[in-house]
């Protein structure tokens, strides 16, 4: 695996002191935290800090990095011999390392999880949760979808030897969940210890916007543009929805902005009413007119009183 | 060979939890827990009864607050304050997707 230098990376000494390590983390993590952050690699940055952290904030685990020596940053390294039957990180054998990272042989300290046999050990222990950012389209949040995942995840046996194995998992999301919604698998996040019950996913879910629809909860938004004659005159226009087209009767004298609303014809779920879809009126005009079209708009506005402007007035009491 | 095709339940809307539920799915422990409540930083459905039950935007909540309180290394009490300015955060930003929303493209 290749070694990180966890001290140049929270830029204190190898002798820091706890306090010192401590306030190097908290500066950085202020820095870094993509929350809070505005620099470029915020994320990066952060987890790189926060994994120097998790191992040298805990005597323990500092006291076994120490042990690997000091390395060049990115050299690959192999734990000493004696190291995981030292540190209780597990059985050791050689080949167990290469796909590991080195953030991986200290997750699994702590907890009494490690130190080998001596663990004390036959209580069983629920597996831990894991978290998956899951982006998903319009129409599989509309409608419901069923999704094959499979990440990496590090699972740990009985001595705490740690292994990278795929984790497929096929869910079904429920239909009419929205972006920002978090969904919870039970049961499908890490195995348990000695028969402990395992642990649970928790889904993220990122919505891809859709050309036409816009949502805002359950309810869908879309432009409707007409024409000036359409508005004034009404008329009914096929307007596509998330479940097929429908007709919608434009009533006359329709204003710009108006929202025409087609009841439940929103983002529908199984345990809530569905929302509603709302034509959004846009009144377009024509970029070029005829010379035909321009005599009818001239003899239009002549013949008409209607005075768009009413509202602003001259300026001062009437 | 992929296991069969499970559900994924929602989490934000129905369900309710027992604080010792809410613990196990949030990695906070349940002291932890208690002072958040007292801070008002979590909400339970019924403040006055003897075994609180919370609903499960609680556990949204509650996993924030232990991400929160690991990445930033910070006290119970400053955790509470911290928790109510996300909550705002997360009002604007609601708010901000229902306006674009009604704008037109």
């Amino acid at each position: 695996m290749k070694y990180k230098d966890y001290y140049a990376i929270l830029g204190i000494a190898r002798s820091a002191s706890a306090d010192e390590v401590k306030a190097a983390y908290r500066k950085l993590a202020r820095k870094y935290h993509p929350d809070v952050s505005k620099e470029k690699d915020a994320e990066a940055r952060f987890k790189e800090v926060a994994e120097a952290w998790s191992t040298l904030k805990d005597a323990d685990k500092r006291a076994a990095y120490d042990q690997l020596g000091r390395h060049a940053e990115g050299e690959d390294i192999r734990p000493p011999p004696d190291w995981s039957r030292h540190f209780g990180a597990g059985d050791g054998a050689a080949a167990g390392f290469d796909d590991l990272d080195l953030s991986d042989l200290f997750a699994a300290f702590g907890g009494g999880a490690a130190r080998g046999g001596r663990a004390a050990g036959h209580t069983p222990r629920k597996g831990s949760d894991y978290e998956a950012a899951v982006e998903i389209s319009f129409d599989q949040a509309f409608h419901g979808a069923e999704l094959e995942l499979d990440f990496g995840v590090l699972e740990y046996d009985e001595e705490g030897t740690a292994r990278r194995v795929p984790h497929p998992v096929r869910v079904r999301i429920p239909r009419g969940v929205t972006d920002g919604q978090t969904l919870r698998v039970p049961g499908r996040g890490g195995k348990g210890l000695r028969s402990g019950a395992p642990g649970d996913l928790y889904l993220d879910l990122r919505v891809r916007a859709h050309p036409r629809f816009r949502a805002d909860g359950q309810d869908l938004y879309i432009d409707l543009p007409l024409a000036p004659w359409e508005a004034v005159l009404g008329t009914s226009v096929e307007l596509p929805t998330p479940a097929g087209k429908v007709m919608l009767k434009v009533p006359a004298g329709t204003r710009a902005g108006q929202r025409l609303r087609l009841a439940g014809r929103g983002i529908a779920r199984a345990d809530a009413a569905a929302g509603d879809l709302y034509a959004s009126v846009q009144i377009v005009v024509p970029t070029h007119a005829s010379e035909r079209e321009r005599e009818l708009w001239r003899e239009l506005a002549g013949g008409s009183g209607f005075d768009p402007r009413a509202d602003l007035g001259q300026g001062g009491n009437s | 060979m992929t296991p069969e095709t499970v559900d994924a339940l929602w989490l934000d809307q129905s369900g309710v939890y027992s604080l010792a539920e809410l613990a196990a799915m949030s990695g906070l422990a349940e002291d932890l827990l208690r002072e958040l409540v007292g801070y008002g930083a979590l909400a339970p459905v019924e403040s006055a009864a003897p075994a609180w039950t919370f609903g499960a935007s609680c556990v949204v909540v509650a996993r924030r607050a232990q991400r929160l309180r690991v990445d930033f290394d910070i006290d119970t009490h400053a955790l509470a304050v911290l928790l109510g300015f996300v909550e705002r955060i997360d009002a604007l930003e609601a708010e901000l997707r229902a306006l674009r929303a009604r704008l037109p493209r």
